[in-house]
């Protein structure tokens, strides 16, 4: 066990929780006008990007008529926005009706400001890391900022008085709870590498993953998280789409069922431009947040960081642009590939899937954490790890029997009841046309007897 | 208490941004009158009337928001046990497999009971 | 190696409460994997083996000698008026369990509407809520680790843990469902408004001593000496949750009501049990952490006590409904247990006042679940014969039924030669002692009232002609046959020959609470 060794940390200027809270206020405005300007962009071009690729994987062109390749439509559709009719429906509830769009944003906007974007700089002379602030609890703060956004959402449905919205809103606050469920259990195995909630450490944490030394070769282990907790990387995949209403989770705007879900009544103006702002900003928060847990946050990924300067200054926000738009196209390619999924398959998924694997998951990566754990009882240890397989093996089986057994019966009674129409085709009720329905050619045409009788 | 003055400002920033644009709206757009424009959006249809106050939803989702809460709790109990988990060690391991048995022993009850299936 | 020590849990001295707990686990577990056929023949013997068995731990604890330390690092005292109040829990709650296994007491499908065409069909398929159990052993750990918390935030966990398994039992009543509803909302929102006092009270103290803990609590008081708004105000609100709980005037309300929706045999239980750990926790929260503000909270509970004792007989005798009787007739006695409370002094006057009051539970407890088995058994056509008139000539149909209820609220009553009699004895000798005199003449007086209304039930049911179409006396099941039979025996034998619990109670009583 001894042969994988932490490396000390190769830079000594990483940034940790202790190193935020001097900055004096002029460098604090600074950073935020500088995050807050970001997310706008970010939003007004990660639509344009969003448009342009999905065109481009349907074989169209996308907007292609404001400004060169389309880039200024953005802006076009912000002014058009602008300048619509601000409606009030007349039954709604004005003033959660006004203010949830604004309860969605702001959490959304804030919980940037826990992201780490680079490491200690020279700003203007002043030593400053490139991140607003960090919390010893900046993950749990992120965690807060979703659940406080799931309130615009249930109270811009709630407020609309209306059939859809409030169908919506509820159906979409669901939604995000259970995943959000699952989000925080994913990040369990991360903090139990890191052993800190806070983001900037956990990005110094991925900084070296050791090397293992065997047979007198010192290989060096993977350093992002991604690689060791895998599993917990694809539910915080499958997560992220959840919690932020994307295809194929993109059950609120099922146009199909709900029309336009808990923004059906947010027809146009800048309440609409709002919402849509802060589904993006949530989608960005996400990516920072799977970039910094799991992608070694701004760290330069492998072949660049062998050159020296890849990790200092200002080039780590060039890094953390570049996965940042990678993982913005990831959700992306899922959108323009799947289909949506239903309603009930979603929360069944979301319940009976992605939480007890979770949890196995965790307590499989703490087993193994506790072998490495020098003077832990050993003998304990293994028993412990052999009652959780055997008992998680007994449990799979038995649902899976159990499963298996519940299919075996539906099947059978399909068939038989298909069986049964087969005969009798009005049986069970259900309306069957009769056999000699004439046929309808139109309003100007005769009817004319199918003939049949 | 100054790592939070960052968030602060930030937040001011966003609901400033959210706020004016809320009240500039009223006066960049036009104003036509219509009736059924602003009836509730109902694909055409005359919209059913809505009980003052929001009314009932069903309780599915109450069910749902009470599980959220079950769970977010045993999180919140993950999270400092992960974050002290070299610290607390085999003890640690031991209390927690306890715990989530329990928890699980709850769930297993409300997902025979149907508790997470919808319709 | 690290800073964190694992902390040390005494799981021998704590090994009943685990068991009940343990119980309650694997009873949601039946409920989860075993089909519908087989989970009461499963539930029964499960809850049973967990009571019967923990009950099997507290003598194995005391043999083993009881604790003189705190368990789990000072967060419960497993102390001899822990154990005994342990044992007494048990007990009342193995013959409650008794009664729960009736069937016929509880709803078809909690879900169904009262009166819809689900609720029929539910009926019709012989629906059967068998959470009940693990409901109640729940409840019944709760009251266990409530009599015996060390720390104010155990205590509310396990006021909690105690409470809201009751909540939702209330509502289960298979017949007058609206009734059992209403008396469950109620409980349910009155206790959590009390809960929420306690918790406030809580925070305030914490805030004055800087500690949960009652032995800190005590020792801070000890430290400042002198009047502190701060804890006066949190030692009333923590009153307020705690004197809730044991229904004393004016927080007796919800008393009534609630015993008289809910099925009976949880009203058994809540009756005896709940009684019995609010107590527990009442002499923990008022000897214990505020022994040193005795000064202070000493009139106001004189107050409390005259009150209960008054407003429980008086407001009894205007009853017409035999379990609305009963429960003011609880009240009464909570009244008579709170002048046992009061009388505190020197070690010797409070281990006389703590043997008076663990024996008056034991003796109130057991007769109590007596009382409410007998009134399972009287049933009309719409369920149990509530009012008072349907009891008219019970005597002559059934004398055998009638005399054994009579021979119980002689006890209530406290007559010689039944366990009552003792009970009121020890408790007042000890409030003598204590120099509570008025309080006691107080007491003696209503126990006189209250006497009046015990023996109009008894008139009733022997001196008047019976209703041509008077209730029925239901078969008993062999469950509450025994249990109306170990009722009665308890009643008699701790009414002739109280002895050995006395000096049970004395022994447990002598070490008094541990800090």
């Amino acid at each position: 066990m001894n042969a994988i060794r932490v490396l000390a940390a190769p830079e000594p200027a990483l940034p940790n929780v202790q190193s935020f809270g001097h900055d004096p206020l002029w460098i604090t405005i600074i950073k935020a006008v500088a995050i807050f300007v970001f997310l706008l962009l970010s939003v007004m071009y990660g639509v344009w990007m969003e448009r342009k690729l999905i065109s481009r994987m349907q074989h169209r062109y996308g907007p292609n008529r404001a400004g060169k390749f389309g880039l200024l439509q953005s802006i076009a559709d912000a002014l058009k926005m602008g300048f619509k009719e601000d409606l009030y429906p007349s039954k709604v509830d004005r003033f959660l009706y006004a203010i949830a769009p604004v309860i969605l944003v702001v959490p959304a906007f804030m919980a940037f400001s826990v992201i780490p974007f680079g490491p200690t700089v020279s700003m203007f002379g002043e030593q400053t890391p490139l991140q607003l602030t960090d919390l010893p609890i900046a993950v749990l703060f992120v965690l807060a900022m979703a659940s406080i956004g799931v309130y615009g959402i249930v109270l811009a449905g709630w407020s609309s008085r209306s059939p859809y919205a409030v169908l919506g809103g509820l159906r979409s606050s669901a939604q995000v709870v259970s995943y959000e469920i699952a989000m925080g259990l994913s990040f369990v195995g991360v903090f139990l590498f890191a052993g800190t909630l806070s983001t900037s450490e956990i990005v110094a944490k991925q900084a070296s993953g050791g090397t293992w030394e065997v047979l007198g070769l010192s290989i060096p282990m993977p350093s992002w998280y991604v690689v060791m907790l895998i599993p917990s990387f694809l539910i915080y995949a499958i997560t992220m789409l959840g919690e932020t209403n994307r295809v194929p989770f993109d059950l609120p705007e099922g146009e199909g069922e709900l029309v336009g879900g808990y923004q059906t009544e947010y027809s146009s103006s800048l309440k609409f431009a709002l919402i849509q702002m802060g589904e993006y900003v949530n989608v960005f928060v996400v990516s920072a947040v799977s970039i910094t847990l799991f992608f070694g946050g701004w760290r330069a990924p492998w072949p660049i960081s062998l050159w020296e300067g890849a990790n200092v200054g200002y080039w780590p926000l060039l890094w953390f642009f570049i996965k940042l738009v990678l993982v913005f196209g990831g959700f992306i390619w899922v959108r323009a590939s799947m289909p949506r999924i239903r309603y009930d398959q979603l929360m069944a998924f979301g319940w009976k899937v992605l939480i007890p694997l979770n949890l196995a998951w965790i307590m499989l990566v703490a087993t193994v954490r506790a072998f490495r754990i020098e003077g832990a009882d050993r003998t304990a240890l293994f028993t412990i790890a052999a009652l959780v397989v055997v008992g998680c093996l007994v449990l799979f089986f038995r649902f899976d029997t159990v499963l298996q057994r519940r299919r075996e019966t539906r099947a059978e009674e399909l068939k038989q009841e298909f069986e049964l129409l087969e005969e009798q085709p009005a049986a069970g009720g259900h309306p069957v046309p009769p056999l000699d329905l004439p046929h309808y050619h139109g309003a100007d045409r005769k009817e004319i007897s199918s003939g049949i009788h | 208490m100054e790592l939070y003055v960052p968030i602060l400002v930030l937040a001011v920033l966003a609901a400033g941004f959210a706020i004016f644009s809320l009240t500039i709206a009223p006066f960049t757009g036009p104003k036509r009158w219509n009736r059924a424009k602003l009836d509730a959006y109902e694909c055409g249809i005359e919209p059913t009337p809505q009980p003052v106050g929001g009314g009932r939803f069903p309780l599915k989702y109450m069910i749902t928001a009470m599980l959220f809460i079950v769970f977010d709790i045993e999180i919140i109990f993950l999270y400092p046990w992960a974050v002290a988990f070299d610290a607390l060690g085999v003890f640690g391991l031991i209390e927690m497999l306890l715990f989530i048995v329990t928890v699980l022993v709850a769930y297993a009850y409300v997902w025979r009971r149907k508790g997470l299936d919808w319709d | 190696m690290n800073g964190i020590q694992p902390p040390t849990i005494e799981y021998g001295q704590l090994s009943p409460l685990l068991l009940v707990f343990g119980a309650a686990i694997v009873g949601v577990l039946i409920e989860a994997l075993a089909p519908r056929y087989l989970r009461k023949s499963l539930q029964m013997p499960v809850t049973l083996l967990g009571l019967v068995g923990a009950f099997a731990l507290v003598l194995t604890v005391v043999m083993q000698g009881v604790p003189t330390k705190a368990a789990a690092e000072g967060a419960i005292a497993v102390d001899g008026p822990a154990l005994f109040i342990w044992g007494v829990i048990l007990v009342l709650a193995v013959i409650s369990v008794l009664l729960i296994n009736d069937d016929n007491e509880f709803v078809a499908s909690a879900a169904a509407v009262p009166g819809t065409p689900e609720e029929e069909d539910a009926i019709a398929a012989g629906g059967a809520h068998t959470e009940i159990y693990p409901l109640a052993l729940f409840a019944i750990g709760g009251m266990m680790l409530f009599a015996s918390a060390n720390d104010l935030l155990i205590m509310f966990v396990a006021l909690e843990v105690m409470s809201l398994p009751l909540y939702l039992l209330c509502g289960l009543a298979r017949r007058r469902r609206l009734l059992s509803q209403e008396a469950s909302v109620k409980y349910f929102l009155l206790g959590a408004f009390s809960s929420a006092f306690f918790l406030y009270g809580m925070a305030l103290v914490y805030g004055f001593a800087g500690t949960v803990s009652l032995a800190g609590i005590s020792d801070a008081l000890g430290a400042v000496g002198g009047q502190n708004t701060l804890l006066l105000i949190g030692a009333g609100m923590l009153g307020v949750g705690l004197l809730f709980k044991i229904g004393a005037a004016p927080f007796q309300a919800w008393k009534p009501d609630v015993y008289q929706g809910a099925p009976t045999p949880i009203t058994a239980l809540m009756a005896s049990g709940t009684l019995v750990a609010a107590f527990g926790a009442v002499l923990r929260v008022f000897w214990v952490a505020l022994g040193n503000l005795d000064w202070d909270w000493r009139p106001v509970m004189w107050g409390v006590a005259i009150l209960t004792m008054v407003a429980g007989a008086v407001l009894a005798i205007t009853q017409t409904d035999i379990k609305r009787m009963l429960a003011y007739s609880s009240i009464a006695h909570a009244g008579f247990l709170l002048t046992g409370v009061i009388a505190t002094g020197a070690e010797a006057q409070n281990a006389l006042s703590l043997k008076g009051i663990l024996f008056y539970l034991v003796a109130y407890g057991i007769t109590t679940v007596g009382a409410f088995a007998v009134v399972t058994m009287v049933r009309d056509a719409g369920g149990e014969a509530g009012h008072l008139s349907r009891w008219a000539g019970l005597g002559k149909r059934s004398p055998a039924l009638a005399g054994v209820f009579a021979f119980f609220l002689l006890a209530f009553a406290g007559i010689p030669l039944t366990s009552g009699f003792f009970g009121k004895y020890a408790v007042f000798a000890a409030a003598v002692a204590g120099g509570a005199v008025p309080l006691v003449i107080v007491g003696v007086v209503s126990s006189a009232v209250a006497a009046f209304f015990y023996v109009r039930v008894i008139v009733l049911m022997f001196f008047s002609e019976p209703a041509p179409d008077g209730p029925t006396i239901a078969v008993p099941s062999v469950g509450t046959a025994g249990v109306v039979a170990i009722a009665a025996a308890a009643t008699v034998v701790l009414g002739i020959y109280p002895e050995p619990v006395l000096r049970l109670a004395e022994d447990a009583a002598s070490t008094l609470f541990i800090r």
